[in-house]
């Protein structure tokens, strides 16, 4: 027998039972999850049932019984007697719930300007590039004018002539130096320096260059811009999503600059810009935006010279821009807040002035900290943008009110409203879900210590 | 080298810019130059408003806070009718927004609770059934789901000869909800005093028991007992001077509900938009604070020898409580504000009836609109006030 004691016996383990068969794989993880006891087993059957009864609803109501094609919404009930969609309807109006009223030739626009966005921003995604900071500046700064030029239309005045050439190049520009970073001449800059052979000039000189590079291309882009012939698109003529879009565009783009500094303010040392601040901060964020909404368009014609007129849609984007603003001062200042002190004492022991220090030490961390924070903001600004909807401007909830108020699909209510939701929970979710990828990438490591 | 120190007097060897670089100086410039541009916007605002005012033959001033307003107004708590002042306008909208936010903060605080406990069980299903509830209704728009709720839901409710009925009390159409009216009869005030004194007598309890747990280690029942004296102290005073409380009951006479306490389909609809959206906010806040307390608490008090229930009693909630209390209250406040999307569907809150009947009616838009914002600043800065006393009252108290 083994058991007996000898020199050279080795202690050998049996080799480990394999673990009880209902613990591990399908069985086992049905166990732990769904029936873990009585009370559980009773939950999960009543739960699974609850979803299994509104989806089956949901399927009935949404696929089964549901109308693709008809011509009012009588034809539909006719068809479904009130237990299916009427997806007919919602296919005819999807047009306006994207656009509004805007031309249906004129449409290529809004999607040229919304390409051109996309394009302008692509270089984010792209690894090799530098100048990330310059792109999106140059984005937030002159792309509104291009695409305030390409949407409106019509006569373009001198000062938007000069913003789009502006534009066209920075564009151009930002296009030019990832094809620079690719080509291995590491940035714009650089490519330029060689290609003119003033590589190892003076810095002066190779200032020179660039700014001759500049206007060569702003000329010519002005040349370019000069050959539109747009036909005007009034702004009573945009609306659906398109038009929910550019308010909350502006908003969020407008909220980060303005929130930083209005935060700085906050927390100044210097009393009379601390207490303009704290109360523009706590005046906009204690009330209801439909309130500043209202403010904003029976208030603000008052408070302008009698001679000008601004558009109602100018109106509402200052009242968001305005209410976003002051959220966004908010999350900033808590992201301040939540920097340690010694990072300011290092900061300024290095000798660095104020701007250099936020710049370049405080902002970066906070900002990093607060995304989860400035991306839920985002949401919740996008979402709040339907309220302009009660002061009449036809964003994409007042489009699909509309179509249930159209002679032929009166009645029409439910099926527009559970697409917008689910146009709406598509955006906000990606938002979401990007802003938790985003917070694991270049967040990590200041989230949890 | 002489040393430079701060503020040492070399005032008349200084340069201009010497001057300028001064920190101190700097920033006293700074804040005067800051302080003109507001002043001189705000002159210019002014000035160009009275030319508004002056060119549009408007008055300004609050005296059209008296005058009559000729409107009536669908459905209000105060007693109103057309005709009645501007002011009691603005009360009755006031009141109004307050009802149906403070009932909705009542059940979106309780439908929170129960979405966030659930999305932290252990069975997938209901954790992810949880989820997705909350998912699905923070990624919509709010005003979104009211006009849902009202378009698609109450609109399309029976009329009242076929309205739901439970238990022949409580009636839905689309008219609205009917509930049974409490008529309060001879002697029920004392019943009203007695639920005042049994409030303070339970409180009083709890302060007793927890001094007396402090001093002694003895624990008292104090769930038990306050649930006791808040109940029936009550509820024997009411008894023995007679029961004097009737109801009055809803019933169908002709086309339509009379008696009873009715709210409209507005009402319904804001107040179900308004719970529901909210509990989903306030599920993340009870989550969050419940994740935040560590594990090693439960450890620990497990092997104190607490119990499990003791151990979520003691330990867990009292310590997530001051995680969980800051955004519920400001969830509480967003509750306030969001009441105003009620303007959409014609619910008759503070804003419908005051900033927009009110202000088309008499064209006072900069008192009205500073009147509307008072309100709603002062809510924010009492809730904001007692938030603050209460995060010093929990705040940790350490080094």
């Amino acid at each position: 027998m083994a058991e007996t004691m000898h020199e050279d016996t080795v202690f050998r383990p049996k080799p480990s039972l394999p673990p009880p068969p209902n613990t591990v794989g399908v069985v086992g993880w049905l166990r732990k999850n769904l029936f873990g006891g009585p009370f559980d087993s009773i939950l999960t059957i009543v739960g699974g049932s609850l979803i299994a009864y509104f989806a089956y609803t949901l399927y009935l109501y949404g696929i089964a019984n549901a109308v693709w094609s008809a011509g009012s919404y009588r034809e539909c009930l006719d068809i479904t007697r009130g237990n299916g969609a009427c997806w007919a309807g919602v296919s005819v109006w999807m047009n306006n719930y994207f656009y509004g009223r805007y031309p249906d030739v004129e449409q290529w626009r809004v999607n040229l300007a919304g390409v051109i966005l996309a394009v302008w921003l692509a270089p984010f995604w792209f690894p090799k590039v530098k100048a990330k900071i310059a792109t999106g500046i140059s984005a937030v700064l002159t792309y509104p004018f291009l695409a305030a030029a390409m949407l409106l239309g019509g006569e373009v005045g001198w000062f938007l002539q000069i913003m789009v050439g502006i534009a066209l190049t920075a564009f151009a520009a930002v296009w030019l130096n990832v094809a620079a970073s690719y080509a291995g001449y590491g940035s714009l800059r650089a490519a330029l320096m060689r290609l003119s052979g003033f590589e190892n000039k003076d810095e002066r000189l190779q200032k020179y260059v660039l700014i001759g590079a500049f206007v060569v291309g702003f000329v010519l882009a002005l040349l370019f811009q000069a050959t539109w012939d747009l036909a005007p698109v009034p702004t009573v003529n945009w609306g659906g999503l398109f038009l929910t879009l550019v308010i909350s565009g502006i908003a969020i783009s407008s909220a980060l600059p303005t929130g930083v500094i209005l935060a700085l303010g906050r927390r100044s040392k210097m009393p009379v810009i601390r207490v303009f601040c704290t109360a523009f901060i706590e005046l906009f964020r204690s009330v209801p935006l439909i309130t500043i909404l209202f403010m904003a368009v029976t208030m603000m014609p008052l408070f302008l010279p009698v001679e000008v007129n601004l558009d109602k849609l100018v109106l509402v984007i200052i009242a968001v821009c305005i209410f976003a603003a002051a959220y966004m001062a908010e999350i900033v200042r808590g992201g301040l807040q939540a920097i340690n002190k010694g990072q300011y004492e290092a900061a300024q022991a290095m000798g660095l002035n104020y701007w250099k220090m936020m710049t370049l030490i405080i902002m970066p961390q906070a900002l990093k900290l607060m995304i989860p924070n400035i991306v839920g903001n985002f949401i919740g600004l996008l979402k709040d943008t339907t309220l302009v909807s009660i002061i009449g401007l036809y964003d994409i909830l007042l489009m699909a009110k509309a179509s249930g108020q159209d002679t032929k699909w009166l009645g029409m209510h439910t099926e527009p409203f559970l697409f917008t939701a689910a146009v709406f929970f598509v955006i906000c979710f990606c938002m979401s879900k990007y802003s938790q990828h985003l917070e694991r990438t270049i967040g990590g490591g200041y989230g949890r210590r | 080298m002489a040393v430079l120190e701060k503020g040492s007097p070399r005032r008349e060897s200084r340069s201009i810019v010497e001057w300028l670089n001064d920190e101190r100086v700097r920033s006293v410039l700074y804040q005067a130059i800051v302080a003109i541009v507001v002043v001189v916007v705000a002159r210019y605002l002014f000035i160009n408003t009275s030319e508004n005012l002056q060119a549009r033959g408007m008055s300004s001033g609050f005296d059209f806070l008296a005058g009559s307003a000729g409107f009536s107004i669908a459905w209000t708590v105060l007693p109103y009718q057309a005709g009645d002042t501007y002011f009691h306008v603005y009360l009755v909208g006031i009141v109004n927004t307050l009802v149906v936010s403070l009932v909705a903060i009542l059940f979106t605080t309780l439908l929170g609770f129960f979405v966030g406990i659930m999305r932290l069980s252990k069975n997938w299903l209901i954790s992810k059934m949880a989820s997705w509830y909350v998912e699905i209704l923070r990624n919509t728009p709010l005003l979104l789901q009211i006009l849902f709720w009202f378009l698609a839901v109450f609109s399309l409710l029976p009329s009242p000869r076929q309205s739901y009925g439970v238990l022949d009390m409580f009636f839905l159409n689309n008219r609205g909800f009917y509930m049974p009216a409490p008529v309060p009869g001879d002697g029920f005030d004392l019943t009203m005093i007695t639920i005042v004194i049994a409030i303070v007598a339970t409180y009083a309890t709890a302060v007793w028991a927890k001094k007396r747990q402090m001093a002694t280690g003895q624990r008292f029942p104090t769930f038990g007992v306050g649930l006791g004296i808040f109940f029936g102290l009550p509820a024997l005073v009411f008894l023995a001077t007679g029961a004097p409380l009737t109801f009055d009951f809803a019933a169908l006479k002709g086309f339509n509900f009379v008696g009873g306490v009715s709210v409209p389909p507005a009402f319904c609809a804001i107040l179900l938009a308004l719970v529901i959206y909210h509990s989903a906010y306030m599920a993340e806040a009870v989550r969050a604070g419940i994740l935040s307390v560590a594990h090693g608490q439960t450890e620990a008090a497990y092997s104190l020898g607490l119990r499990p229930g003791m151990t979520l009693r003691l330990v867990i909630i009292p310590q997530a409580m001051r995680a969980v209390v800051p955004p519920m209250i400001s969830n509480w406040m967003n509750v306030v504000k969001n009441s105003s999307l009620a303007i959409a569907i014609g619910y008759p809150d503070l804003v419908a009836v005051f900033m927009q009947t009110s202000l088309n009616q008499s064209g006072h838009a900069i008192e009205i609109v500073a009147m509307v914002m008072l309100f709603y600043m002062s809510v924010s800065l009492s809730i904001s006030m007692a938030l603050n006393y209460y995060n010093k009252l929990v705040q940790l108290k350490e080094r």
